[in-house]
């Protein structure tokens, strides 16, 4: 009795476990990013090259973010069953957009700390940290770099 | 919503640009798929699957960045980039952003 | 141009499905796949086996069992036991089977019935049985899987499922699912060959001695690993039924068919 129930009842309190866990900090991490989000509104951050004419840019440096974000066991396993079957894989969308949202957010409030007053020519990398056991097949996390240069305005 | 993956939409003027949307989505191919590719690996060519897989996923990523747009008002999106990059052995995530902007 | 701050909509770049019904989702799909590859898979055996014809059988697999080395019949329980098993097959009217017995060196009493026509026994098996009735029961119970061909069985199912799982599913982290849904789905099959055997086993006996006394004898021995887990969970995992359950279907069989279950047991020969 007891073997049976603790060769199913593991992996599935683990599982629940970690599903409960992701989600809070899941919860917890978008909360800060929206609060973050909406405090750096005012700061333009974009992706073409030329800036426009009306502005007076008397520095510029590149800057970057970027973030090295780690998927739980839960979602793991998610997107284990969901390459069987195909299609979406959704318990990584969440992450992935966290991830990308966070290094965004890192560029900007460096460039902000810096004393630059908007991000040009803005790119996205994503690449995927292979885990060293299981033969590079898994993965350690995701990395997502943001970066772009950041100019500063005549006063 | 006009997309562009330049800097300006050639014979339009951008009159206000509100910053970078991204559209992304994460696919994973399934064993029929993967199976037909093995195949595939022995003589050579086109995988047929994979490509419709990818356009269909891309597709889907660029629909979301212009929902995006289309959400803070923007009618159009320049500089589009695409990145795709894999995020598990068997699952890639594919990624588009541009600037929001509206031209008339 | 100007620039004019706008926060994009919520949730544009997630599905907007919960982890939990995805997973429920994924794995009831999964489930069902696995269980409908297995039972496909046991279709195409079932068909095949049809085919094959037991003297092609003895054919290919006896070259390769019937070589037993250490084999010398210095045993006296082995001729008697193959006595025995002669006068069993006597009773099996269609038997289409030249069978052997061999003796394996092993401690723990077992019995196998290998494609080819050789039941072997362990000798663990003869120094335990206390009399040629529980003997017949043993030897009666293989024949039946020689009559259900169920030894072609086990050999065709276990290569086309092992085959298929690892092509479509191998190296991925889920694999232990479709795994543990396969082993509970087979159970459930190598169950009712077991029983089935079982009904052969006795019925041999019956023809033998008219009495059913002492078949279940072996079975009342047998180390119950299962003692302490008396939940159908872990007992449906193993692919042998539980003892009790098993002795129970004997004596109903013996009882539906009103044999005798008392009588004289006829010890073996030391």
């Amino acid at each position: 009795m007891t073997e049976a129930a603790i060769k199913l009842g593991f992996p599935l309190l683990l599982l629940f476990g970690t599903y409960l866990i992701g989600s809070a900090v899941e919860k917890a991490h978008y909360r800060e990013i929206r609060i973050r989000e909406s405090r750096s509104r005012r700061f333009p951050t974009v992706n073409f090259r030329t800036p426009p004419k009306s502005w007076q840019i008397v520095g510029a440096e590149m800057v970057a973010g970027n973030v090295v974000i780690s998927i739980d066991y839960f979602k793991r396993f998610i997107a284990g069953l969901r390459m069987i079957f195909g299609g979406r894989v959704a318990s990584y969308e969440s992450l992935l957009d966290r991830a990308r949202r966070e290094a965004i957010l890192r560029m900007k409030e460096t460039a902000f700390e810096r004393g630059y007053n908007a991000v040009i020519n803005v790119r996205i990398e994503t690449s995927r940290l292979a885990s060293s056991n299981r033969k590079g097949e898994g993965t350690a996390g995701v990395e997502i770099l943001a970066f772009g240069t950041a100019v500063k305005f005549a006063k | 919503m006009i997309l562009s993956n330049t800097e300006e939409i050639p014979g339009q003027t951008i009159r206000e640009f509100y910053g970078v949307v991204t559209g992304s989505t994460v696919r994973a191919k399934h064993i029929g798929r993967d199976f037909m590719a093995s195949l595939k690996n022995l003589v050579g060519g086109e995988l047929k699957g994979y490509t419709e897989l990818l356009q269909e996923a891309r597709q889907e990523a660029l629909e979301r960045m212009s929902e995006q747009a289309r959400s803070i008002g923007a009618n159009a999106v320049v500089n589009v980039r695409f990145s795709t990059s894999s995020v598990a052995q068997g699952a890639a995530e594919l990624f588009a952003y541009g600037t929001a902007v509206k031209v008339d | 141009m100007e620039y004019r701050p706008r926060t994009p909509r919520e949730g544009v770049n997630v599905s907007a499905v919960h982890p939990l019904s995805e997973l429920v989702t994924l794995v009831l799909g999964i489930s069902l796949a696995v269980v409908v590859l297995v039972v496909a898979a046991f279709i195409v055996i079932e068909v095949v086996i049809r085919w094959v014809p037991p003297s092609f059988e003895s054919r290919v697999f006896g070259s390769l069992w019937s070589a037993d080395p250490g084999s010398e019949p210095e045993d006296p329980r082995q001729g008697a036991a193959a006595a025995l098993l002669g006068r069993l097959e006597s009773h099996w009217e269609e038997n289409p089977y030249q069978l052997r017995l061999a003796i394996m060196e092993e401690e723990s009493p077992n019995a196998f019935a290998v494609p080819g026509g050789t039941i072997y026994l362990t000798r663990g098996l003869l120094d335990s049985v206390e009399s040629e009735n529980e003997l017949a029961f043993v030897l009666g119970h293989e024949l039946g899987h020689f009559r259900n061909r169920d030894h072609l069985r086990g050999l065709g199912r276990g290569l086309i499922v092992s085959l298929t799982l690892s092509a479509l599913v191998g190296g991925s982290a889920a694999e232990s699912l479709p795994q543990v849904v396969t082993a509970l789905t087979e159970s459930g099959f190598a169950r009712e060959q077991e029983d089935d055997a079982d009904a052969f086993g006795i019925a041999l006996v019956q023809a033998e001695y008219g009495h059913v006394a002492g078949a279940d004898g072996f079975f009342k021995r047998l180390p119950d690993a299962n003692a302490d887990i008396a939940d159908e969970f872990a007992s449906y995992l193993a692919t042998h039924p539980v003892s009790e359950a098993r002795i129970e279907n004997l004596w109903s069989l013996a009882a539906e068919n009103r044999w005798r279950v008392t009588g004289e047991l006829t010890p073996l020969p030391r």
